[in-house]
């Protein structure tokens, strides 16, 4: 097997008396893409809060690399290698590209005043890394990210998360309202992103994407993690769909029939 | 060409000349040297304070207390000067330093307790001025003792370039613009400053303090409009409890006309200088071309308007990648 990264275990997560994790075990292994799946309420979303550090567990631990981490913050998970990619949220959309990529870790020009940014090198690494994550078309780096389509944008995310060594890239439904040239052009990211040696999770509604892109697959069902090695090439949507319902397929057939 | 009609500048620059144009045009006094001179002088005292509110503003957040603390730290000072407590040197400084904890407490309010700046601010609008008010009784103090001393030399202190008199205070406003655009557009910290404004929860998951950086941005807008609150004091020999009165809402108005986002994110400094004109010479041209100056609002109303307009017009466009 190969080297585990991420190592989640027995993690509880209880707000109230509502058990949004029960006892979960979740591992990511490096250079593969884990595409975690669930219904809604499943606790897909929990599970990766908790890793990403947005939320504290009530109780398990989590490792990275074999060592045991407290993920209090979000900065603590990026500091541990782990970028979470949420539509939208993670990037300043009036400022520029090179200047997302670079927010809060800018390089400084010395010797300046007042730690002046060295913008020269922010666009030079900003429009290499726009090729290397795959943007084929031609967008200056000095284009805010306003103007940039929402695949565009993931990309930058990605790409931002390759150029910082993140070894756990988590994409929460990353192909939500994108045009299918568009996710397709995400997909491609994310392959890119595993084959430059970083792992990714990968969340999404639509069952298709997750097939075509990911090495794992791994359910959810209220809380519990059901499934943990799924081999998409292996199986069948409609075997995966009766996994994450807990239905057979006749089940499901009279279910979506009433 | 197409860059330079698109920046956010470009629209209160075109005003500000077709404002020139026509009050020149009417009365050709204008432009005369002893108005520039006039104009100028106003015009930075309040400049001064916008320059700190447009980086404020770009973080997210604005200060509402700045008119009062225009007005509370020249009475500290003066008051602590002329009662023989402190020399002028020492009240200067702990007019400055009042000011700087009148902004550390805005945003510790606004970043620790998390309650909106507008009522933050406000709240300390009515402290400050009621304690500028309480401890002079209501009368301005008196500033012409400090006549000859070298720190009002070097503050407020005129000189003749040819024929225009210009003051010190104009050197000091185009020393603060000069460095605040140069930190907003060149620094880390002027990108964090944006990030803070644009999309605070972001900029905190890269690393960025967001809550130091408002703080910061608070104590700068406070410090500023306690230094222009004491050049003008000195400039007209008195420290008045009621100066700066209604200052607030001009200086937002300056910032907004000159293309900063009142919701933050984005911020110009240029734009800010050529805001503080638009309104100052606005208030200006209006009395000399024999407009009654009563209806002085109308006009800023108006601009204010149809800069807005013309903002978020361009914004939408920018949004939509045109």
């Amino acid at each position: 097997m190969a080297e585990e990264l991420v190592l989640m275990d027995n993690v509880s997560k209880y707000y109230g008396r509502v058990r949004a994790l029960d006892g979960v075990t979740f591992r990511v292994f490096k250079n593969e893409i884990v595409g975690l799946l669930g219904d809604n309420g499943a606790g897909k979303s929990t599970l990766i809060k908790v890793l990403s550090g947005a939320v504290r567990s009530t109780g398990g631990t989590i490792s990275i690399k074999g060592k045991k981490v407290d993920m209090r913050s979000t900065a603590d998970a990026i500091a541990n290698g782990i970028e979470t990619i949420y539509q939208d949220s993670a990037l300043v959309t009036q400022l520029s590209i090179a200047r997302n990529l670079f927010l809060g870790r800018e390089p400084i020009k010395g010797p300046g005043f007042f730690n002046r940014m060295d913008q020269a090198k922010m666009e030079e690494v900003a429009t290499a890394l726009l090729k290397r994550v795959g943007i084929s078309k031609n967008i200056p780096v000095t284009t805010p990210i306003g103007s940039l389509s929402g695949g565009e944008r993931q990309a930058v995310a990605i790409a931002r998360a390759m150029h910082f060594h993140s070894d756990l890239i988590i994409l929460d439904e990353p192909t939500n309202n994108l045009g299918v040239a568009e996710t397709q052009g995400v997909l491609r990211f994310v392959r890119n992103a595993r084959d430059t040696g970083h792992s990714c999770i990968f969340i999404a509604h639509n069952i298709h994407h997750v097939f075509e892109v990911v090495d794992r697959i791994v359910v959810m069902r209220q809380g519990k993690v059901v499934a943990d090695d799924i081999d998409p090439k292996k199986t069948t949507v409609r075997h995966v769909e009766e996994v994450i319902t807990g239905m057979s397929e006749s089940e499901l057939r009279s279910a979506v029939a009433h | 060409m197409q860059r330079l009609f698109s920046r956010p500048e470009f629209g209160p620059l075109v005003l500000l000349i077709v404002e020139l144009v026509v009050f020149q045009s009417i009365n050709s006094q204008f432009l005369s040297v002893l108005n520039i001179s006039n104009t100028l002088a106003f015009s930075v005292e309040l400049g001064l304070v916008a320059l700190g509110m447009t980086l404020l503003m770009t973080s997210g957040e604005f200060d509402l207390s700045v008119g009062s603390v225009f007005g509370l730290s020249p009475v500290i000072m003066w008051s602590l000067f002329n009662s023989g407590a402190l020399p002028l040197e020492a009240a200067f400084v702990a007019g400055l330093l009042i000011a700087a904890l009148i902004g550390f407490v805005n945003g510790w309010f606004v970043i620790r307790l998390k309650i909106p700046s507008f009522l933050v601010t406000l709240g300390m609008l009515l402290i400050a001025r009621g304690t500028a008010l309480f401890i002079t009784d209501g009368f301005p103090q008196r500033t012409w003792d400090a006549s000859g001393q070298w720190l009002a030399e070097v503050l407020v202190g005129d000189f003749y370039v040819g024929p225009f008199r210009i003051y010190m205070s104009l050197f000091w406003f185009i020393l603060a613009a000069v460095i605040l655009g140069y930190v907003l557009t060149q620094t880390k910290f002027g990108n964090w400053v944006q990030a803070s404004g644009g999309n605070p929860g972001a900029a905190q998951a890269r690393g960025v303090n967001v809550g130091r950086t408002k703080i910061i941005l608070f104590v700068l807008s406070a410090v500023l409009s306690a230094f222009a609150g004491i050049i003008s004091s000195i400039r007209t020999s008195a420290a008045n409890p009621n100066s700066g009165t209604g200052y607030e809402l001009e200086v937002i108005a300056m910032v907004v006309i000159g293309g900063t986002a009142l919701t933050g994110g984005r911020g110009t400094i240029i734009g800010t200088v050529i805001g503080i004109f638009i309104l100052r010479i606005m208030r200006n041209g209006i009395v000399m071309v024999g407009v009654p100056g009563l209806a002085y609002n109308i006009f800023i109303g108006a601009i204010i308007l149809g800069m807005m307009a013309l903002h978020s017009g361009l914004e939408r466009r920018h949004q939509s990648g045109n």
